[in-house]
């Protein structure tokens, strides 16, 4: 098929439009996570964040924090960060970082719930920790049994969900 | 859904608009000048120079009718491969009540139920309002048998209850072990990989290819695609050699389709389906030239509750007491409609009461015909409540208790002569008269469910297009289909339907010579 001038022209505009919009979003909230900022420590917000201000004026330093030491104020009662970080950013802070999830690659690929289950353990064990859960246990189902993929609710990349609540008035709070 | 990917973008823009452009214009082709639909788009159709995978056989859609045809299409010798725009398999047959309609089985035998497909069909075109296409309801009455054993022994699906539904004549309908499709969806998708058949996920079909013949040859999808997110994906070319079998299901949720084809339904109904259920796909074989029937027959779920979303535990409660329990008016006290009418009939009739009507049940029909954990569900998020006596029943949903207390009795009195002089509802033979406490109440009003228009199929499960040929290389299975249901999709016949239509539309599409 030729191309038509008009194609052309909006070719440019999108490809004009985008570089602008890498730009801007690189400048001011977020930069795409690099692989080489794996090495970068859980607390250390700016590595990825660049110059963005991500946590409350009066937050201690979190530079050299792990996990452990976030849970010293963040408790489950007490200012809980339950659903409050990404899961890739609560990984990071326990030396998960990308590599250990994505292998050593220049293009990180969607992962499936393999990779979860090979540090997390068993769906079984999972849905007999949570069988208490009110309303329901939110790991098992009449649809899909234990083996919904983690990732429907627990984004790594983007702030977690609750899956069934697309059809369910289930009220949970997905870490 | 979110996206929660940090991959680029992949769709350009280029591609984005050259798509849209073509669709525009064989839309406008079937708007303006209607026949030559096929033939404007096959004109336009330029083959990819490179097709990134090739199969015999593409189905699209991983429900009962999908899997159906995927199924049949691998034991018939074909490369097939199944594709589902959603993160998830099973569309709606994962979240669906379960209940598959035969005549003449085994379990009809062991409860003293005769029946047969004639009397099948018979109830099917007159809830259908004889709208059915005749021939392809006589595909699944008759072909219903059969593909239930099939679902059984083939498959591994267990049923374990013998339920009735409004416009059945007898009860016919197989209730499977848990009360929801999940138990043969999940079994048929275990079957389909056992197989070798590929699934791919998150794959959204964008439009159907033609050559210039007008025969479909293949399909534009996205790949890696974020439903709903209409950004994410990466454009693909997928050959089918042989045929492709559009199993995309109905679109129960896409709210500007369904208000096209029936105006009163806004967004005040809610529905009882998953939320991917649309008509996208639907509506890229009607611009590749495939013809569409009966697209405003869309049917309410008279047994929904709007205590709960989505389909719930109430239909589950509502729907076996039907005969057993009886509905009333709240703002009268006083029986309303026959209970065991059908789809259609109960949802009209409630939307002219205008506000919700009551189910009810008692302690003895209750645990008899409500599956426990279901009723324990339902219980528990508040849409079934439980009372000790009909008085706390009538003040609790301000109905006149006089009247209420006295229509109570004059429906026992029906019960104990086993006709209802009011309103002809069906009474069993082990229907017992409401007296027993506590009883259990659910409120109803409904919900968007099942589309019975969709596309013009032959009882080949071939697609017809607008020149009244069919549309070649091009198969369809369960709700994207219209005409088997008419006016009113009986309850039970969705999976009748599917699973009949779609292993005629797998075995058919095997059966296609190779085009290229």
């Amino acid at each position: 098929m030729k191309k038509h001038p008009y194609q052309k022209m909006t070719k440019t505009l999108a490809v004009l439009f985008s570089i602008t919009m890498v730009f801007i979003l690189s400048q001011t909230l977020w930069a795409a996570p690099k692989l080489e900022q794996s090495k970068a420590k859980g607390g250390d917000c700016a590595a990825c964040h660049v110059k963005a201000k991500m946590l409350p004026d009066k937050h201690a330093d979190t530079k050299a924090m792990n996990w452990e030491a976030c849970k010293t104020c963040h408790t489950k009662d007490n200012l809980s960060l339950i659903g409050k970080l990404p899961g890739s950013h609560r990984h990071q802070l326990a030396e998960v970082n990308c590599v250990k999830c994505h292998g050593k690659t220049k293009k990180p690929e969607a992962l499936t719930m393999e990779q979860c289950v090979a540090c997390h353990g068993s769906t079984a064990k999972l849905v007999e920790k949570t069988k208490d859960v009110k309303p329901t246990n939110p790991h098992t189902s009449p649809h899909y049994g234990s083996e919904l993929d983690c990732n429907l609710c627990h984004h790594q990349h983007a702030k977690s969900e609750n899956y069934c609540a697309q059809c369910h008035k289930f009220d949970f709070k997905t870490p | 859904m979110k996206k929660d990917d940090i991959k680029e973008k992949t769709l350009s823009r280029r591609n984005f608009l050259k798509t849209t452009g073509a669709a525009a214009a064989a839309a406008m082709a079937v708007g303006g000048l209607a026949i030559p639909a096929k033939n404007a788009q096959a004109a336009g159709d330029a083959l990819p120079k490179k097709w990134d995978e090739t199969y015999d056989v593409v189905v699209i859609g991983s429900g009962f009718a999908g899997l159906a045809a995927a199924i049949e299409a691998k034991n018939a010798g074909a490369n097939v491969v199944v594709l589902d725009k959603m993160p998830v398999h099973g569309g709606n047959s994962i979240i669906n009540g379960g209940d598959f309609s035969a005549p003449g089985t085994k379990m009809q035998e062991a409860n003293g139920v005769k029946d047969s497909a004639e009397v099948m069909l018979k109830d099917m075109l007159r809830a259908g309002l004889y709208l059915n296409h005749p021939e392809n309801a006589k595909m699944v009455a008759y072909g219903a048998k059969d593909a239930f054993e099939w679902s059984e022994s083939y498959i591994g699906a267990r049923y374990t209850k013998l339920n009735f539904h409004g416009g059945h004549s007898v009860k016919r309908t197989h209730g499977t072990i848990t009360a929801s499709g999940s138990e043969l969806v999940n079994k048929m998708y275990a079957k389909t990989k056992d197989l070798g058949v590929k699934i791919q996920l998150r794959t959204k079909l964008v439009k159907f290819i033609s050559n210039k013949e007008g025969r479909i040859v293949g399909l534009e999808v996205r790949k890696d695609y974020k439903f709903p997110d209409e950004s994410t994906g990466k454009t693909a070319f997928i050959k089918a050699k042989k045929a492709v079998v559009l199993s995309s299901g109905g679109f129960s949720q896409d709210l500007r389709l369904r208000q096209i084809q029936d105006p009163r339904l806004t967004d005040k109904f809610g529905s009882t389906n998953q939320p991917g259920a649309t008509g996208e796909a639907l509506m890229a074989a009607c611009i590749a030239g495939a013809m569409d029937v009966q697209m405003d027959w869309i049917q309410l779920g008279p047994w929904t509750s709007p205590d709960e979303k989505g389909f719930g535990y109430v239909p589950l409660f509502c729907e076996p007491l039907v005969g057993y329990g009886l509905m009333i008016n709240p703002k009268t006290g006083k029986r309303f409609f026959k209970e065991t009418g059908n789809r259609k009939e109960r949802a009209d009739a409630i939307i002219a009461v205008g506000e919700p009507v009551l189910i009810m049940g008692d302690s003895y029909a209750v645990p008899k015909q409500v599956v426990p954990e279901k009723l324990q569900k339902g219980m528990e998020i508040g849409a079934i409540k439980k009372f000790d006596t009909l008085e706390d029943v009538a003040k609790n949903y301000n109905i006149p208790v006089d009247v209420f207390l006295k229509e109570v009795a004059r429906w026992n009195s029906f019960v104990e002569k086993k006709k209802d002089d009011d309103f002809g509802c069906m009474i069993f033979p082990d229907t017992k008269p409401t007296v027993v406490a506590p009883f259990y109440v659910a409120r109803l009003w409904p919900k968007v469910h099942h589309t019975m228009g969709g596309l013009v199929i032959d009882k080949n499960a071939q697609v017809i297009g607008f020149d009244f040929k069919p549309v070649k290389g091009l198969y369809a299975a369960g709700e994207v289909t219209g005409g088997v249901h008419g006016a009113v999709r009986l309850g039970g016949v969705a999976m009748a339907d599917c699973l009949v239509f779609g292993r005629v539309a797998g075995k058919n599409a095997a059966d296609e010579k190779a085009w290229g």
